[in-house]
């Protein structure tokens, strides 16, 4: 089986999705499945190849979702302006961070990615005059592909359908090119790689910033899609340790495994809110311990996620090839 | 002018003084020896050549142009590879993969890389293992791996950090064929050894280095009778 293939079956059945399924409630779960795979990809980006895991990816989301938002609801101006500005700071944040990388190894870079995350909470929470602050804001619904008012959620499919094959893309890129190659180095052995010649610290950084970059262009359209973007959700912990966990499950550093993941981690969740949503504060966290669970059982039994699973299980049928 | 200038080379942890006043020099297209009992200074120098460690004072040239300040990637690229002590091939890469990465710091074509690596292969003797993991290989097939990716940087100066070093016996001639091959092809080498047979047998010269210091610097049957050096290696006993 050739390389791109299960990528190819994977994007072609999302892309048919909309021709067959009229239901909106299976639309806007096949959107959030390619918009958190999207995510989960850009996560991927500095977590999977860079090997760099951060728990503070909310902060880039957030900070194209506010971006978005904001510059919508206080200038009118179009939200893609708005995801190119979010896009912008996410880059600065992302550069800051990678240099972060480059003093704090292991747990004490995921720390410093939590603090950062949670200090965007607090500014975006306490800085009421200009972004509303705990209360959230709305994003203005203007019809129109400049605004991004896409009433139809077919619409949505396929504007999310290109960012995931853009971030597919991007990861592929990742696997084949010499920048790849290298940050995979950079990723199993630091000191060798230097060794060979790899600009190691200046790759991280690069990794880190167009992950942090990529995040928020996920966020921006995120903030269109849902119609309101409120700061203990965008900048938590929880979405966090989402974009990781689908990454993980899915497979690290596997072009397909945060789709993979997404999958997964998405119908689950909405499921769960399905059933448990309404009954009450005791069952609305359930979520995590099952996402704990899940992961627990990754870990454990596939630790190469999903996609190597698949992959070998293809494999012992007779259909040669790698995994995606 | 000489190909690589030690010069002043002192380098401090806390109170230990890993390395003291090391200055020496080593001719374009020589084979040297670096020897001396454990924590002689010998893997520090190395660190301090490729940039790893900053020395206290001193410096290292290559044919003029200061290496010391600069960090070890462009160390390689001004055409230093060296191999590590303790073997580390990149455990989720093939064999052919490893040694593409060198490869690639010379070019940017990704296919080119990758024929270069097929060659290198070949000439390291693991041409049949191109697609096999690095953690499947024998110490003496990862030797050679190290030094494949090593070789795969293009450089003018090689460092070898023990490259018979927890081998089998077997693989030693082998290895030392390899250096010497190396060698006769124009490579200058620098190869820290603490068998002293292979050592006398491929080097051209030698420097030995006991608690930090130069103790000797010769050719390899002057330096192994070196008073000083069989002191350094047996004891004041076996000296007389």
């Amino acid at each position: 089986m050739a390389r791109g293939v299960p990528a190819a079956v994977f994007f072609g059945l999302a892309a048919l999705g909309p021709l067959v399924v009229r239901d909106a409630f299976l639309l806007d779960g096949l959107i959030l499945i390619l918009l958190w795979g999207a995510t989960a990809s850009a996560w991927n980006v500095a977590g999977g190849y860079a090997g760099q895991v951060s728990l503070g990816h909310a902060a880039f989301f957030g900070l194209g979702a506010y971006s978005a938002a904001l510059l919508g609801t206080r200038w009118s101006l179009s939200p893609w302006i708005g995801l190119l500005v979010g896009v912008l700071l996410s880059t600065v944040a992302g550069l800051i961070i990678g240099y972060l990388s480059n003093r704090l190894r292991g747990p004490y870079f995921v720390l410093a990615t939590i603090a950062f995350s949670q200090v965007l909470l607090i500014v975006a929470s306490r800085w009421r005059g200009f972004t509303a602050g705990s209360e959230g804001i709305p994003v203005p619904f203007r019809p129109g592909f400049w605004t991004l008012g896409i009433a139809d959620k077919r619409g949505w499919v396929y504007l999310v359908l290109a960012l995931g094959v853009l971030l597919y893309l991007v990861q592929q890129y990742l696997e084949r090119s010499r920048r790849g190659y290298q940050l995979a180095a950079v990723r199993e052995d630091e000191d060798a790689a230097l060794s060979l010649g790899v600009a190691a610290r200046r790759l991280k950084v690069v990794a880190i910033a167009a992950s942090a970059a990529l995040t928020a262009v996920c966020g921006a359209l995120w903030a269109q899609y849902v119609g309101f973007v409120d700061p203990f959700y965008v900048f938590s912990v929880d979405l966090s340790v989402r974009f990781a966990l689908a990454a993980i499950i899915g497979g690290l550093g596997t072009a397909l495994g945060p789709f993979l993941g997404s999958v997964l981690i998405t119908t689950l969740e909405t499921y769960l809110r399905a059933q448990f949503g309404g009954v009450g504060a005791g069952l609305i966290g359930i979520y995590l311990i099952i996402y704990g669970c899940a992961l627990v059982l990754v870990v454990r039994f596939v630790p190469q996620g999903l996609v190597g699973w698949l992959g070998d299980r293809l494999r012992r049928h007779g259909l040669a090839g790698t995994a995606p | 002018m000489s190909f690589l200038s030690i010069s002043g080379v002192t380098k401090r942890f806390g109170g230990v003084v890993a390395n003291r006043d090391v200055s020496f020099e080593v001719a374009p297209g020589e084979l040297v020896g670096v020897i001396g009992p454990n924590g002689a200074g010998k893997s520090t120098l190395f660190e301090i050549i490729t940039g790893f460690y900053r020395p206290d004072e001193g410096e290292v040239r290559l044919e003029g142009t200061r290496l010391t300040g600069l960090s070890p990637d462009r160390v390689c690229r001004l055409g230093v590879a060296r191999t590590f002590q303790k073997l580390r091939p990149f455990p989720a890469m093939t064999v052919l993969e490893n040694v593409m990465v060198g490869a690639l710091t010379r070019t940017r074509d990704v296919r080119h890389a990758r024929e270069h690596a097929r060659e290198i292969l070949e000439r390291v003797g693991l041409g049949d293992k191109a697609h096999a993991h690095g953690r499947t290989l024998s110490t003496g097939q990862r030797k050679r791996l190290e030094l494949a990716r090593a070789l795969a940087t293009r450089p003018r100066l090689l460092l070898l950090d023990e490259v018979t070093g927890g081998v089998d016996q077997g693989s030693i001639p082998g290895l030392v064929r390899l250096v010497r091959e190396l060698h006769r092809d124009g490579l200058t080498v620098l190869v820290i050894e603490h068998n002293m047979r292979v050592i006398t047998a491929v080097a051209q010269r030698i420097v030995a280095l006991y608690l930090g210091e130069v103790i000797a610097d010769g050719p390899p049957d002057v330096v192994a009778r070196e008073r000083r050096v069989v002191e350094a290696y047996l004891g004041q006993a076996y000296a007389q």
